[in-house]
């Protein structure tokens, strides 16, 4: 009943982006397991690749993992690998990944915790689950806080989120998404997460966070994006736009809902926005808080050289078709 | 006294908000002060009728006192009847004439500031709307029957949807929209060319008091430097704030926003529902108003022009409200 009513508001809870890859890797390592040939592991490699350009194709975590994944198949079939050498190193990436993308998320939340101080009253926007870390590891050091949630339409999860920042044991107030500036001169932190950040700093996330970002700047309120380095989007580096997915009606009610709209309605709903750098005041990482502006720095130091290289994954996966169409 | 039934149940529909927006609120309370009149019942004399009045208006002003239209169409009709002598059917007529002026005016209203409005919309432009105005949608339809409209962009507008009612207005009059969750206000804003909101109340200062969002809604266009055009019927400003009294922001129940089960399952969880904010002026690039387009920092020479008359008295007082029945003593 209660969840049936929530439907009609559009209620519907989508994957944390640090979820939705930890479901993508599971996911892989159960299709890779069946694997005998290069023909049928291409053929899983491109079909993961369509299924997250299909479900979420702005998650950068997702996108970077499968990155590595396509590095290794290439690797291992120039090298001449046996199959089951190059499916022995893919098991091996996805675990290394999952552990990675836990690690990193608690390290980025750890250094984000810090900036929590006792008396601060912070804003946080849809679901993030390193930003709900962070939170933890906050409450775990005793500090005072107390948060402002809004309900993050479309898909509502801020409801969840206030669920959850209350079972930490925190007071907490959920807001409508259009109140935010009303309460905005009661906040002293803006705390978010991110679906992917680009290269020159900008942050790919839940709609609603660029308007938030704006009104804080107005405010001069602090923004603060927690977001392991695992979500930077490296194709950006090269002028690649970060594709943003957007729904319709779906995402704001239920179906007998809509029937009582006119037969014409229709409804645009962006799934994420993108927040200038100039709004963001740090990126907390498991390197470390830092600003927007300085992500190519941090990459020069993750990668070793800058630019990093990278292809494009639509173009990694030509290229290991290409290989594999050589050797078969 | 005895008040009848049919004023109560518009005094409880306004309470109740199944009467809402600014210009129905005060249509529904100049209606009322009418039918007061029509259906008194008390003794025949010219001083219990002005009582009865003054109560009824008292009453009328006390169902949201944080909608300004309520008292202004209030103060319209009752300063007509505490301005004229007479038996009691003669001040009968008077309140009614009155309450029909107002209605008549406030329905006429809507219509210039379509025209007027509309003359401020170029060529080729798509718009942006919050919640539901009927003098927006004035602006919007008649700029969108002079050709000038390719499409409007309507906020659903959190808790009560009332973009949902702009979509179908919209839609009737053949204007295509597109409903927008009020979290996309700033993904869009790069495409719109001008933002045009109703009021709930406009300040001596040119503040606007209007649905939650408005003044977010009016930043995101400041930035991406949009016009904001606020269409807003002269009685929507108010007279209390020229003597420094606040806007009262009404903070209405949590049931708006989720269900009573999702609330009661979560009582760690409180629920914060304003009804309105304020935009400052200088997010505002015109008020447009049925005499006129002016720059909300204007907006005290409305105030002086409409509503001289409680200007003075609540500035003799030193009061935020008339209250009716104390008048009558003087």
């Amino acid at each position: 009943m209660r969840i049936e009513y929530l439907r009609k508001l559009g209620f519907n809870l989508m994957d944390s982006n640090t979820e939705y890859t930890l479901k993508i890797i599971n996911y892989a390592r159960k299709e890779f397991a069946n694997i005998d040939n290069y023909k049928s592991l291409f053929r899983l490699y491109e079909n993961i690749v369509s299924k997250v350009s299909r479900e979420r194709p702005a998650s950068a975590q997702t996108i970077n993992m499968l990155h590595d994944l396509g590095k290794i198949i290439i690797n291992n079939i120039s090298e001449n690998r046996s199959i089951k050498i190059t499916h022995e190193r893919i098991i091996a990436s996805l675990d290394l990944w999952e552990r990675r993308i836990i690690e990193d998320c608690n390290e980025a939340a750890r250094i984000a915790s810090r900036r929590l101080v006792d008396g601060d009253v912070i804003l946080t926007h849809s679901r993030s689950t390193c930003v709900l870390k962070a939170i933890e590891y906050a409450k775990k050091e005793n500090k005072k806080l107390t948060f402002y949630v809004t309900e993050s339409r479309p898909g509502m999860e801020g409801l969840v989120t206030a669920e959850k920042i209350n079972s930490i044991g925190y007071p907490v107030k959920l807001i409508v998404d259009s109140a935010v500036r009303y309460f905005m001169k009661d906040i002293d932190k803006v705390l978010v997460g991110a679906e992917a950040v680009a290269v020159n700093g900008a942050v790919i996330s839940k709609v609603g966070t660029s308007l938030i970002s704006l009104i804080a700047n107005e405010a001069r309120v602090r923004v603060f994006v927690v977001a392991p380095i695992s979500k930077f989007n490296i194709e950006t580096l090269f002028g690649e736009l970060v594709e943003l997915p957007e729904s319709d009606w779906r995402r704001l009610m239920s179906p007998d809902v809509l029937a009582s709209l006119p037969e014409n309605y229709i409804a645009r709903v962006p799934i994420y926005d993108v927040t200038p750098p100039q709004y963001v005041d740090g990126i907390a990482t498991e390197r470390g808080l830092f600003a927007p502006q300085a992500i190519p720095v941090v990459l020069k130091d993750v990668y070793g050289k800058w630019p990093p290289e990278v292809l494009e994954l639509e173009e990694l996966v030509k290229k290991i078709k290409e290989i594999i169409g050589d050797c078969l | 006294m005895k008040v009848p039934n049919k004023v109560l149940e518009i005094a409880k529909a306004i309470r109740s908000m199944r009467i809402r927006g600014a210009g129905r609120i005060a249509r529904a309370a100049a209606e009322a002060l009418k039918i007061a009149a029509l259906e008194y019942s008390g003794p025949l004399d010219e001083k219990s009728f002005r009582k009865y009045m003054a109560q009824i208006a008292d009453l009328i002003i006390s169902t949201r006192p944080t909608a300004v239209s309520l008292p202004n169409a209030v103060y319209y009709v009752m300063y007509r009847l505490m301005t004229s002598q007479g038996d009691i059917n003669e001040l009968r007529e008077t309140v009614i004439n009155a309450a029909d002026r107002f209605i008549q005016e406030s329905i006429d209203a809507v219509r210039k500031i379509g025209e007027i409005g509309a003359r401020r919309i170029k060529n080729n432009s798509v718009i942006l709307t919050h919640c539901h105005s009927t003098a927006a949608v004035s602006v919007i339809t008649t700029a969108y029957r002079m050709g000038r409209v390719v499409k409007v962009y309507s906020t659903e507008t959190r808790p009560f949807f009332q973009g949902r009612i702009t979509t179908r207005y919209l839609l009737e009059a053949g204007v295509p929209v597109v409903q927008i969750p009020d979290s996309a206000v700033r993904y869009v804003m790069h495409e719109v060319d001008h933002v045009v909101v109703g009021a709930d109340t406009i300040a001596s200062n040119g503040a606007v008091v209007n649905k939650i969002g408005t003044s977010q809604v009016a930043l995101a266009a400041h930035e991406a430097r949009v016009r904001v055009f606020v269409a807003a019927e002269t009685y929507k400003f108010s007279p209390s704030t020229v003597i420094g009294e606040l806007v009262p922001i009404e903070m209405r129940p949590p049931e708006e926003i989720v269900p009573r089960e999702w609330i009661e399952a979560h009582p760690g969880i409180e629920i914060l529902n304003p009804s309105f904010d304020v935009t400052p002026p200088e997010y505002i690039d015109a008020i447009i108003t049925e005499i006129g387009v002016i720059p909300p920092q204007a907006a005290i020479l409305v105030l002086l022009d409409r509503m001289g008359w409680a200007l003075s008295k609540l500035k003799q007082g030193e009061i935020g409200k008339i209250f009716f029945e104390e008048t009558l003593e003087e």
